[in-house]
């Protein structure tokens, strides 16, 4: 009993005093809460990794920044040039730049970095350049193979974050998990898969993008992110003050947010696409009238309306619609049509049965609809459901673990599934639908000749931008018509904030909450 | 001593909780098997502009987020709840059975293998092990059947064991024995029928955790697949709504609790009602 007791008053003087020392840190500290559909990623790796986390984009810098109007801006390269030709690319780069283990920052990291990536799953990025020069200390050119009108974009993406290649090749796969160093804002303190990262401020960071107001260092000394998989209760954590930053508050919370006083909305273009991946080399779907069927039983209007209260807009194309490759002929978007769908599943002889599921041959029209457990995503896969069900297509939800869903496409059983995905580039409709990646990304197990031959026109025939366009537009529209998938959505990017807490940069020329925001934000005395 | 002569359930309800509990139960029960005779509405029909409707003469528990009738749904979830955990724990109890009795009986090699098993399955928690075998069958109402009713049969096989084992010893068993009866016979005529009456009351309860362990499975997006309504899969959907429509997740959490406490509740009153202890080493 005594024992017991004494343990108990122990046990409260700790955690009393932990609680002080929190208190005394608390001014300069951050916790936020990360997107979703980031929970659960292994690594912050940009080499190795197929879904980032927002930890990578505060831990490494990259060559180029964006705006939020998507133009290119000086980050670690001061300037560049492209040859006339666009046979090769001169990077002049920032002086004084510094990993977070101290190795220095020059036209060498840059050769060493490039040969790293060559071997990784995003080594399309770089394959253009055929070899990378040392000019001097801080001079860079890029003799290329090809003229890559994309160069810049990719430079500025996530995935080409520039890491210290001797750490990387020395650590292997421990890179980004159990350390990583960049030459970002802040350095890693801690990474613990599904859980949180925690970032410390990197205090020599003095080269922030050129369209940010802080150059660097950080105003905020230690950021937490945490990860929580579902959005209601990172809801509540923010409302309760147990965290002080969402990073992606989905559409229908957005009027909760709004209601409390001392909380805030940020809107922001969204670069996410919904869609219903159709896998064209399953039965029924290898009949394109039944990709088309199920495509066109889609109403985006309703799903908008009705699951994300309006916010964002449909999506009637695969890309998000600030891209000019999303401007495809009127005929080639897709849009709800019904009467079209059950024209098409009477034509192709899936006559309508008795209780509403269409029926061949005495078989009835059952598909399997896929969809990771995300509150969002279920909800819309229900919705869909019905849809199809309207049409006499009966669908079956089978639920998978966020985290293990990506594994199961590999399988290639799917039929159909719901999910998105977040990129502001038209290469991403060769991630998706090229055929040499069948399963995931691939989900659509698409691989067509003539939407291959295209394809390698958009990725690497074009000479310059207008053309990369144009070429991208072709193969965007020719993968349209042959139904692969259904576009549903496009949200917009909602973070929320406690007001008391934060005080956020009043205008953030990015394409999201990135470096260029975190070096604006403050934390409130 | 006419109350003796009834069978111990009926004489369960005239205790005043065993009548309050049971009257729930039986209530819960005949709504399930009569769902689709007493709904006014169909479980799976959307009516997208009806969403998020709170309680009216219409729809007399609300509405849900795809306009559909909350009360319909939460009948249609009590078939799923009551006959996905009853029937799991079902298998489990005739499972558990034969393997306790046949350990408990043939002793030895077998009996020692199917206690080290049955400790192993013992030591960790009925959700892991459901959880782990839904990852492997996938999800599903049958897959959730045989998860829960694989993760109870330790429990029986325990209880059946070691009533068997206390009761091998009697002289009852040994008159048998003397008298020429089979091995078969003694286990089916005199030792399972005296082991039953713990092992379905431990049976009563244990379809409480299993109806939590469904909603549960449910909740996580394990158990019935929509638009097949089960208590776990609404909560798990009033979850994220909690502050936009809190009926939602309310009306299926408060179903499972009164459910389950009622269980228990009858569960008790059948304990002090069947005198078990007493009727160890009665009737023959």
């Amino acid at each position: 009993m005594t024992c017991s007791f004494r343990k108990t008053l122990l046990a409260a003087s700790v955690s009393l005093s932990a609680l002080f020392a929190a208190n005394a840190t608390l001014a300069q500290e951050a916790v936020f809460v990360t997107s979703s559909n980031e929970v659960g990623v292994p690594t912050l790796d940009p080499i190795r990794a197929n879904n980032l986390g927002r930890a990578t984009t505060l831990l490494f810098d990259r060559m180029v920044s964006q705006a939020a109007d998507l133009s290119y801006h000086p980050w670690l390269a001061e300037s560049w040039e492209e040859a006339p030709d666009g046979m090769s690319w001169t990077f002049k780069l920032k002086p004084g730049v510094k990993f977070h283990n101290g190795e220095p920052f020059n036209a060498e990291t840059i050769k060493a970095w490039l040969e790293l990536f060559k071997a990784s799953e995003n080594a399309y990025m770089s394959e253009a350049i055929a070899e990378v020069q040392v000019v001097d200390e801080n001079t860079v050119k890029f003799v290329m193979s090809r003229p890559e009108p994309n160069m810049l974009y990719n430079l500025s993406s996530t995935y080409m974050s520039v890491v210290e290649p001797k750490a990387w090749t020395a650590l292997g796969e421990n890179f980004g998990v159990t350390e990583a160093y960049g030459t970002g804002p802040f350095k890693l303190e801690s990474f613990t898969i599904g859980q949180e990262t925690v970032l410390v401020r990197n205090d020599d960071y003095t080269w922030g993008p050129a369209l940010a107001e802080n150059h660097g260092p950080a105003k905020i000394a230690r950021i937490t992110l945490r990860e929580i998989a579902e959005d209601s209760t990172a809801l509540l954590e923010l409302k309760t003050g147990g965290v002080d930053l969402l990073l992606s508050v989905p559409a229908d919370l957005i009027p909760e947010v709004q209601k409390e006083a001392n909380l805030a909305v940020m809107m922001l273009p969204g670069q996410d696409v919904w869609y219903m991946p159709i896998n064209v080399t399953k039965a029924p779907f290898d009949d394109i009238r039944l990709r088309e069927a199920a495509a066109k039983a889609i109403n985006q209007e309703e799903i908008l309306a009705s699951v994300f209260g309006g916010v964002g807009t449909v999506a009637d194309t695969f890309l998000i619609s600030a891209l000019p490759e999303s401007h495809v002929a009127d005929s080639a978007k897709i849009h709800y049509d019904p009467a079209r769908s059950n024209a098409l599943l009477d034509e192709a002889g899936w006559k309508m049965g008795a209780n509403g599921v269409r029926e061949k041959d005495g078989k009835p029209l059952k598909v399997s609809l896929w969809v990771q457990s995300d509150t969002a995503f279920r909800r819309v896969a229900e919705v869909v459901q019905a849809e199809l069900k309207a049409v006499g297509i009966e669908a079956e939800i089978t639920t998978f673990d966020s985290s293990m869903i990506r594994d199961q496409y590999k399988t290639g059983e799917q039929q159909l599934a719901v999910r998105s995905y977040n990129w502001d580039n038209a290469d991403i409709v060769d991630w998706f639908f090229g055929g040499d990646r069948l399963g995931y990304p691939n989900v659509s197990m698409f691989n067509d000749p003539k939407a291959e031959e295209l394809r390698k026109a958009a990725m690497t025939g074009a000479k310059n931008m207008e053309e990369r366009v144009k070429n991208f537009t072709a193969y965007h529209e020719y993968v349209l018509s042959q139904f692969p998938m259904a576009p549903i959505y496009q949200p917009v990017d909602a973070i929320a904030y406690n007001k008391d807490r934060l005080t956020l940069p009043e205008k953030i020329d990015a394409p999201g909450i990135g470096t260029v925001a975190v070096l604006g934000m403050e934390v409130k005395e | 001593m006419t109350a003796r002569a009834l069978p111990a359930p009926v004489r369960a309800l005239r205790r005043p909780m065993g009548a309050l509990a049971g009257g729930w139960l039986l209530l819960v029960i005949l709504m399930a098997v009569l769902a689709p005779l007493i709904t006014p509405y169909a479980y799976d029909i959307q009516s997208l502009k009806e969403a998020y409707q709170p309680a009216s003469s219409a729809h007399w528990l609300g509405t849900d987020e795809f306009g559909r009738d909350l009360l319909t749904r939460l009948i249609h979830g009590a078939r799923t709840s009551l006959s996905v955990s009853g029937i799991a724990i079902f298998l489990s109890v005739l499972c558990g059975m034969v393997l306790g009795a046949a350990a408990a009986w043939f002793g030895g090699w077998f009996d020692r293998a199917v206690t080290v098993v049955v400790d192993l399955t013992w030591s960790f928690p009925e959700i892991l092990i459901a959880l782990i075998l839904v990852a492997i069958i996938g999800p599903g109402t049958t897959g959730t059947m045989v998860a829960i009713s694989v993760a109870y049969l330790a429990q029986f096989t325990r209880l059946t064991r070691a009533q068997i084992l206390t009761l091998r010893g009697e002289t009852f068993i040994e008159a048998a024995r003397s008298l020429g009866a089979s091995n078969s016979h003694i286990l089916r005529r005199h030792l399972l029928p005296n082991a039953l009456a713990p092992v379905l009351v431990s049976a009563m309860l244990a379809t409480g955790d299993a109806i939590i362990l469904e909603a549960t499975l449910g909740f996580f997006g394990l158990g019935a697949q929509p638009p097949v309504p089960s208590w776990g899969g609404m909560m798990s959907a009033g979850s994220a709504l909690i502050f936009k429509a809190p009926w939602i997740i309310v009306f299926p959490g408060l179903t499972v609790a009164v459910t389950v406490v009622a269980i228990n509740l009858f569960g008790d009153a059948l304990i002090a009602e069947l005198d078990i202890r007493n009727r160890m080493g009665g009737r023959a």
